[in-house]
C-alpha cells in the first residue's frame, strides 16, 4: 500500500514530456496556473481544454490517471459550481425559488469554474505523472539558487529537501510497524470516541518521533565521516540539461500565451 | 542583516535532524489516523510544532515552505502548487516558533498559538487563496471551514501540549 505514496505518482515512461528538463515542467506548470486567469469566455477556456489535452496525449499517459488526480477536490469543485449555478444572476432565467436562481449566467459560470478547476489540476498532475521526485528535487534546487543573492540557505534547504524525501519511504514503513506492534498489544487504531482514538495516538507518535530523532543522528554522524563540512564548494553528481524541446516547450507556452490575450 | 535573513547557521546533525522531521510530516499526512464525521485529522501541525519549538520561526517556516512544496510537486497532494498555500505553511511554522522557541510550554501559549494559527491560517488564508485560485465564493465555503476548525482547534490545543510536555519530547530537546 505504501509503495504507492512514496514515489509520488510518478509513472515511469519514455514519452518527449518525460524527457523534458524537470526545470521546465515545474516554471511551466506554474506559469499555466497564471495564464489561466488570462480566460474569459468559452473561446478562451475551449483553447486551453485542447491545449491541456494535447499535452496529455503527449505523456502517452491513461487520461484515467489524470481524472484520478481530481477525486481528492471533487467536493469542493462540486459545491463551488453549484454555489456559483444557484446564486449568480444575471442573463435569462430559467427558474428561480427565493433567492435562489438558476440562470445562464449562472450556468456559464459554473461551467467555467468547473473547467478552471479540471485545467489546474490536469497540468500538475502531468507535472507529477512524468517526472520522478529525485528530478523535482533538483529542479527545485536549481530554481532556488538565484536566492543565493539575499543569503537564502540553498544548500541547507537542498539537502534538508534530499533527505526528506529518501526518508518519507523508510518513515512510513516505520510508522507501519510501530502501527502494527502497538496492534498486537491491543491498541485499536481509529475506533471509539474522540478521545479514545486520541489516547490511541501517544504509542504511536512519541516511537516515531525518537526514532526519526536517533536515525538523524547516525546519518549526521555518518555524513560528518565522509566529508561533510557545510553545503558550499561541493561538486554535483547529478547534472539537470536543458536541450531544444525545452526551448520549444517555452516557446509553446509563449503563443498560448498571445493567442488568449488575443481570444479574450 | 545576514543573520536576521538567515538565522543561525545549521550544523550537520541540526540539518540531519530538521531533515527527519520535514519527512515525519510529509508521512503524518498520508495517516489521517481517526475523525470524527468527515473530519479527518492528521498530526502535520505536531511536526512544525515541533521544528518551531526546536528550531525557531525561521528555520520552521522555511522547513515548512519546503514540505508543502514536495507534497504538491512531488507526492502530488491534492489540487495543485499556489504559492498562497506556501505562504500559509510559512506563516504556521514561523507562528509555533515564535511561541514555543526558547519559551517554557504553558497552556495559555499553546492556545494562543493554535487559536492564531487557525484563525488567520486556515480560516481566512486558506480561504482566501481557494477563492483567488478557483473562483470559489469565500463567504459560501467560510462557515464550512469555521465549523472544522472549531472541531479541530480543541483537539490540537491538547495534542501539542502534551507533546510539548512529553518527558521523552524533553530529553530528546537537550539533546540538540
Amino acid at each position: 500500500m505504501s509503495n504507492k505514496l512514496l514515489l509520488g505518482r510518478f509513472i515511469p515512461g519514455d514519452s518527449i514530456v518525460h524527457r523534458l528538463d524537470p526545470r521546465v515542467k515545474l516554471l511551466m506548470s506554474f506559469y499555466f496556473v497564471g495564464i489561466i486567469f488570462l480566460a474569459d469566455n468559452w473561446q478562451t477556456y475551449l483553447f486551453l481544454f485542447l491545449f491541456t489535452m494535447v499535452a496529455i496525449l503527449l505523456t502517452k499517459i491513461k487520461l484515467g490517471f489524470f481524472i484520478k488526480g481530481v477525486r481528492p477536490l471533487i467536493w469542493l469543485i462540486l459545491f463551488t459550481v453549484l454555489l456559483q449555478m444557484l446564486f449568480s444572476s444575471g442573463g435569462t432565467v430559467y427558474w428561480s425559488w427565493g433567492p435562489i436562481v438558476i440562470s445562464s449566467y449562472g450556468v456559464v459560470n459554473g461551467i467555467y469554474i468547473f473547467m478552471r478547476f479540471v485545467l489546474i489540476i490536469f497540468m500538475s498532475t502531468l507535472l507529477t505523472l512524468t517526472t520522478p521526485p529525485l528530478s523535482l528535487a533538483d529542479a527545485i534546487e536549481s530554481l532556488l539558487k538565484p536566492l543565493k543573492v539575499i543569503h537564502f540557505p540553498v544548500y541547507e534547504v537542498a539537502l534538508m529537501l534530499s533527505i526528506a524525501l529518501r526518508f518519507v519511504p523508510t518513515l512510513m514503513d516505520e510508522t507501519e510497524k510501530i502501527m502494527n506492534a502497538q496492534r498486537a498489544r491491543g491498541v485499536d487504531f481509529g475506533e471509539g470516541n474522540i478521545f479514545q482514538q486520541m489516547r490511541a495516538i501517544v504509542p504511536l507518535l512519541i516511537p516515531l518521533f525518537v526514532s526519526s530523532f536517533n536515525r538523524a543522528e547516525d546519518l549526521a554522524t555518518a555524513m560528518e565521516a565522509r566529508g561533510y563540512q557545510g553545503g558550499e564548494g561541493r561538486s554535483k553528481y547529478r547534472v539537470l540539461s536543458w536541450q531544444l524541446a525545452d526551448n520549444l516547450t517555452i516557446l509553446a507556452f509563449a503563443l498560448v500565451t498571445v493567442v488568449l490575450v488575443i481570444l479574450r | 542583516m545576514k543573520v536576521a535573513l538567515t538565522g543561525k547557521r545549521l550544523s550537520a546533525r541540526s540539518i540531519a535532524i530538521l531533515g527527519l522531521l520535514m519527512a515525519l510530516q510529509l508521512v503524518l499526512g498520508k495517516f489521517p489516523v481517526f475523525g470524527i464525521w468527515s473530519v479527518r485529522v492528521d498530526f502535520v501541525f505536531l511536526a512544525t510544532f515541533i521544528m518551531g519549538w526546536w528550531f525557531g520561526p525561521w528555520w520552521a517556516g522555511l522547513a515548512a515552505v519546503i514540505c508543502d512544496l514536495v507534497n504538491t510537486l512531488i507526492l502530488g497532494g491534492s489540487g495543485t502548487y499556489f504559492v498562497g498555500f506556501t505562504i500559509s505553511a510559512f506563516l504556521g511554522g514561523v507562528i509555533y516558533g515564535v511561541f514555543f522557541y526558547r519559551q517554557n510550554m504553558s497552556w495559555w501559549r499553546v492556545i494562543m498559538a493554535t487559536l492564531i494559527i487557525m484563525l488567520v491560517v486556515n480560516v481566512f488564508l486558506n480561504t482566501l487563496w481557494l477563492t483567488i485560485l478557483y473562483k470559489t465564493p469565500f463567504w459560501g465555503i467560510l462557515p464550512i471551514r469555521i465549523l472544522k476548525d472549531l472541531i479541530l482547534t480543541p483537539i490540537q490545543v491538547l495534542l501539542v501540549y502534551w507533546l510539548g510536555t512529553n518527558r521523552n519530547m524533553l530529553s530528546l530537546r537537550d539533546r540538540l
